[in-house]
């Protein structure tokens, strides 16, 4: 009915997560008559103008009314339709986490929230609209899947990935910077399923969305100093790949994770938590420390706080020193 | 043959009777709870489900099924017992109000046949219920929403929100029912936070607004009956109710919001609700 043309979606995602997840709604809405989108003031933040052009009456937009966006739907969600809610990570977290909890979470709805500028993507507007405890947040809730993509070829493979969770999902999206690609050609997002993008078995880096690229130039400059450094690329929050970390850290002398989040409750958390109990492992944790970041371009905070390819090659020559 | 007004009335007021007294059945088997709330609700849920939601208790899923959401959750009590009255559950549910593992706590749980939203945070059953209208219209389905909130409830933020858009969305096929019995957990909603004038601010959020009696049984029909009443405006029926009707150590007082139910209050109660 809706026979979906492939268009150069990669082009107009401009490795940006956050307008490959717009770009895959139209394919999604192509295979999935129940799809609807739903925005929050946000249909240039998740790109999703050309979704609205094509199917304006599966689109509703709610407004700068985060509370309302994920009660509503909830609600569309029980009367049989797949709600994607494009909202601002820190708002539709933070703001709205009753309604994701109760309303979505709790009741186990099918709604899907496409969270963009999270982290500290959007530098420069400061702390009120920096997400570092989303992940702390949603990975909390029972039925809630956690995904992280790191590049934009990820993120349009998770966004289609959820037409096979009958649940509540939260995808992390990038802000308005440059994620560049780290997935190898042909690759095939699998969700629970970790990538290994470097093999090594000195240490092994766990790391999520934007600190996955500077995992791999630490590997590859670690390597040319006789250190192999694993880059697992942890994709999917929850449910997490216990049998990727507990391998990665027989196989290696430590663990470092490295994500865009406040190093409590994150990726960094979750695989302690999970080593603690089945493997006591070495680790060092690289993300936000428990400050709120300042003002300024993602690229500096980063490097200011620790989440750079440098901080993680410290990190892994500490652990095998 | 179709049924006499005046035998409707009767038969959803027994209805009501019997609902009020399963009410504070469950109050007995739970130890305690919202006498108040379900109370005032007791003759528009009767109204709705008695006469005028278009559901199936057997088929409780039915996707054509009229929807209907308590967002005032506290008042779960008479929800649970009026499933059970309408044959979504047992009768013996009644008597697991609280009950270790029971899907009939305190507040809507959505795993119950005909319960369409867990609710009782307040503020959140009219986002839903709004969003459940939009599905129908999404899909072109004729069924008809309705949500019930509290007085008190209005002051979540939350609910203009949804308010706001429902108007914007001309969703005729989404009623609210304000449940206006004057009374929250502390005290008078007009000295917590006063929410008058209430009609007033439904419409000026967009609403057709029309305001009943809720222990009136004809007013509450007459209203039920004649939603939507605009073709494009989303209807409210602002029920003036009594907080603990129907007992009257119940009645009008914050006291009663919630509050412990032994065997003898029990028994005060049934006695002045009188055989069903």
């Amino acid at each position: 009915m809706n026979a979906f043309t492939p268009v150069d979606w990669r082009a107009r995602a401009a490795n940006q997560t956050r307008l490959a997840f717009g770009q895959a709604l139209l394919e999604l809405a192509a295979r999935d008559s129940k799809t609807v989108v739903v925005s929050a003031d946000t249909q240039d933040l998740l790109g999703i103008r050309p979704y609205i052009e094509r199917y304006r009456e599966r689109f509703i937009e709610m407004g700068i009314a985060e509370q309302n966006a994920i009660g509503a739907a909830s609600g569309m969600a029980t009367t049989g339709l797949h709600p994607y809610v494009c909202a601002y990570a820190p708002f539709i977290t933070a703001r709205s986490m009753e309604q994701v909890r109760n309303d979505v979470a709790y009741a186990n709805q099918r709604v899907v929230i496409g969270a963009a500028a999270s982290g500290i993507s959007l530098g420069v507007a400061g702390g009120t609209h920096h997400a570092l405890e989303d992940l702390a947040l949603m990975r909390s809730f029972p039925h809630m899947t956690v995904i992280v993509p790191a590049d934009v070829d990820e993120a349009y493979q998770a966004t289609l990935a959820t037409l096979d969770i009958d649940g509540p999902v939260y995808l992390r999206l990038g802000g308005r910077v440059e994620e560049p690609p780290v997935s190898p050609p042909d690759s095939v997002f699998r969700l629970g399923k970790a990538a290994e993008l470097r093999p090594g078995n000195d240490v092994a880096v766990i790391a999520c969305g934007a600190l996955v690229e500077p995992a791999v130039r630490a590997s590859d400059a670690l390597r040319a100093q006789g250190i192999a450094v694993r880059v697992i690329n942890m994709h999917t929050i929850k449910p997490l790949d216990r049998d990727a970390i507990l391998t990665a850290a027989a196989e290696t002398r430590g663990i470092v994770t490295a994500e865009e989040h406040h190093l409590t409750g994150g990726l960094g958390g979750a695989v302690a938590e999970l080593l603690a109990v089945e493997r006591p492992t070495r680790m060092r944790m690289i993300g936000m420390p428990d400050t709120f970041a300042m003002v300024g371009p993602t690229m500096k905070l980063r490097a200011k706080y620790g989440m750079s390819a440098d901080a993680i090659a410290e990190a892994c020559r500490s652990l095998v020193s | 043959m179709k049924e006499s007004r005046e035998v409707l009335l009767r038969r959803l007021e027994d209805a009501a009777r019997q609902l009020r007294r399963n009410v504070w059945r469950a109050l007995k088997a739970g130890g305690g709870g919202h006498a108040g709330g379900s109370s005032s609700a007791a003759d528009m849920l009767a109204a709705l489900y008695f006469h005028r939601l278009r559901v199936r208790p057997t088929e409780p899923d039915w996707p054509e099924r009229d929807r209907f959401v308590l967002s005032k959750g506290h008042a779960n009590a008479a929800l649970g017992a009026v499933l059970a009255q309408a044959g979504f559950v047992e009768d013996a549910l009644v008597d697991r109000f609280y009950g270790f593992e029971s899907p009939f706590g305190m507040h809507p749980d959505i795993k119950l046949p005909g319960v369409e939203m867990c609710t009782g945070a307040l503020g959140h059953g009219l986002a839903v219920a709004m969003g459940m209208a939009l599905g129908a219209r999404i899909q072109k389905q004729a069924f008809h929403t309705f949500v019930m909130v509290g007085d008190g409830e209005l002051h979540e933020g939350s609910n203009w929100e949804a308010a706001m858009a429902a108007a914007h969305y001309k969703l005729a096929n989404l009623t609210a029912i304000i449940d206006a019995n004057k009374i929250s957990q502390s005290g008078r909603v007009a000295d917590i936070i006063g929410v008058e004038p209430l009609a007033d601010k439904w419409r000026a959020f967009g609403w057709q607004v029309r305001e009943i009696d809720g222990h009136s049984m004809g007013e509450v029909v007459d209203a039920l009956d004649g939603v939507p009443f605009h073709a494009e405006r989303p209807s409210a029926i602002i029920a003036h109710t009594v907080k603990g009707k129907g007992v009257s150590f119940a009645e009008d007082t914050y006291v009663w919001h919630s509050n412990n139910v032994d065997e003898e209050i029990y028994q005060r109660a049934i006695t002045e609700l009188g055989m069903p």
